[in-house]
């Protein structure tokens, strides 16, 4: 129950970082995905049915917000729960650099599977915005891993404190 | 029971997956209208858009408020308020008088116009593509509904208010979306088109026959009016550059670029009630 809580407190943060990053500048909203930092923190932390659910729930927010096929981040953001969580479940990504690694592949999965369902369902190419948009995976990986580093940290220090 | 069991997560992801291809599956064709379950997840979350947005609008106020010379503050918003009015004023009367109006038709218009106008907050930009859609601050209360141009703080067309439309806010489709499209003319050549958005900086001018002379890069592109939707004579943007389309021998290939600048939209003006096409 605390952890859907949680999870529920992240997806309002993620809408209020959407919110600031689309008034700070249109471009910051191609390579900040705040929703897919929060489906692959919570999917790592409980596993995939937990990150399947929570993804569907981001992705959906997310739609509801674009003028784009609703749903489609919905489908994307699931699945990128569901591996993230089983994999996660399967390999040790705790380290810094491999957790980094391994949120940059689920990044890249996601948006590999947004552009195939986007290319399906509106039948035409997507705007790249001059290539900004592949650094989105770069960004979610970089602060993916690093809200994990600082938990860690944090964890250390309360543990020490203990 | 033992397949639920054995195959718990790969069942419920299914399912998951089945929901959400369900949901993509009824909007195809697109152009329906928004369903119930978006338009209440768009209710529930753009409260919190709002919310955040004011909270920080209002810390940043406090500061400047609080810190700076208040009196000056609220005499210069005052300003920029009634600047606002003005070069909408401006703007609708220099684009009547192109028209070819008598002055008094011109002010007669200008009354019935300025009454129409609600001014509103940008406060969030499409989360998939900014040059989608722009989220306002003010909604069906202050009488905004679907359909209704959207112009930036000089008067530049920006685009039309779409559904959803909640008591607070409102999703506004900008004419640099792809599916958007507005009828237009061009100033000098009176080329007469449709600019169509390609989901980014720049529009694209459409069915211009490849036939039809005219048109020169800077020409200026004014609404039509005939599209019902869209006011005549709002400045939309100019011609950016003319080709041959190689794809159709038809019509002719002309990039528009429009005048309202993304990154400095932050008050917009809804125009309530069309002011009557030509």
């Amino acid at each position: 129950m605390k952890d859907i809580l949680r999870a529920f407190l992240a997806t309002l943060l993620a809408v209020l970082v959407y919110s600031l990053a689309g008034g700070a500048g249109p471009m910051l909203l191609v390579v900040l995905n705040a929703f897919s930092v929060v489906v692959l923190y919570f999917s790592v932390r409980r596993g995939e049915v937990f990150g399947a659910f929570l993804g569907t729930a981001c992705g959906l927010v997310q739609d509801s917000f674009s003028l784009g096929v609703f749903g489609v981040g919905g489908l994307t953001k699931t699945l990128l729960g569901f591996w993230a969580g089983f994999v996660s479940r399967r390999i040790d990504v705790a380290p810094f650099f491999r957790n980094g690694l391994f949120m940059l592949v689920m990044s890249v999965l996601e948006m590999i599977l947004w552009v195939l369902v986007t290319a399906v369902v509106r039948r035409e190419s997507l705007n790249f915005h001059g290539g900004l948009i592949l650094l989105q995976p770069l960004v979610t990986a970089l602060l993916g891993s690093s809200l994990f580093a600082v938990e860690r940290r944090f964890r250390a220090r309360g543990s020490r404190g203990a | 029971m033992p397949l639920w069991e054995n195959r718990r997560s790969v069942l419920i992801l299914a399912g998951l997956a089945a929901f959400n291809i369900l949901l993509i599956s009824i909007q195809i064709p697109r152009g329906a209208e928004k369903s119930l379950f978006e338009r209440s997840i768009f209710f529930l979350y753009s409260p919190v858009q709002r919310a955040v947005t004011g909270a920080v609008r209002g810390l940043g106020s406090l500061w400047t408020n609080y810190f700076d010379l208040r009196g000056v503050r609220g005499e210069n918003q005052q300003l920029k308020k009634e600047i606002f009015f003005r070069d909408q004023d401006v703007r609708f009367l220099e684009d009547r008088l192109r028209f070819f109006q008598s002055e008094a038709k011109v002010r007669e218009s200008l009354a019935a116009f300025r009454g129409t106008i609600v001014p509103a907050r940008v406060i969030g930009a499409d989360s998939a593509n900014p040059y989608q859609t722009i989220v306002l601050d003010k909604g069906s209360l202050d009488g905004i509904g679907k359909d209704m141009a959207v112009c930036d703080r000089f008067g530049n067309l920006v685009g039309r208010t779409i559904a959803p439309v909640s008591l607070k806010e409102t999703m506004v489709q900008l004419i640099t979306d792809k599916d958007s499209s507005v009828s237009v003319v061009s100033a000098v050549d009176r080329l007469t088109g449709s600019v169509t958005g390609k989901s980014g900086a720049f529009c694209e001018l459409r069915y211009v026959l490849a036939s039809a002379s005219g048109g020169q890069p800077g020409e200026e592109l004014l609404t039509t009016g005939y599209d019902k939707i869209y006011p005549a004579g709002l400045r939309v943007g100019s011609i950016r550059s003319l080709e041959k389309d190689e794809s159709s021998p038809i019509f002719r290939r002309i990039v528009v670029e429009p005048y309202f600048r993304f990154n400095t939209i932050d008050i917009v003006a809804v125009i309530t009630k069309a002011g009557g096409g030509e």
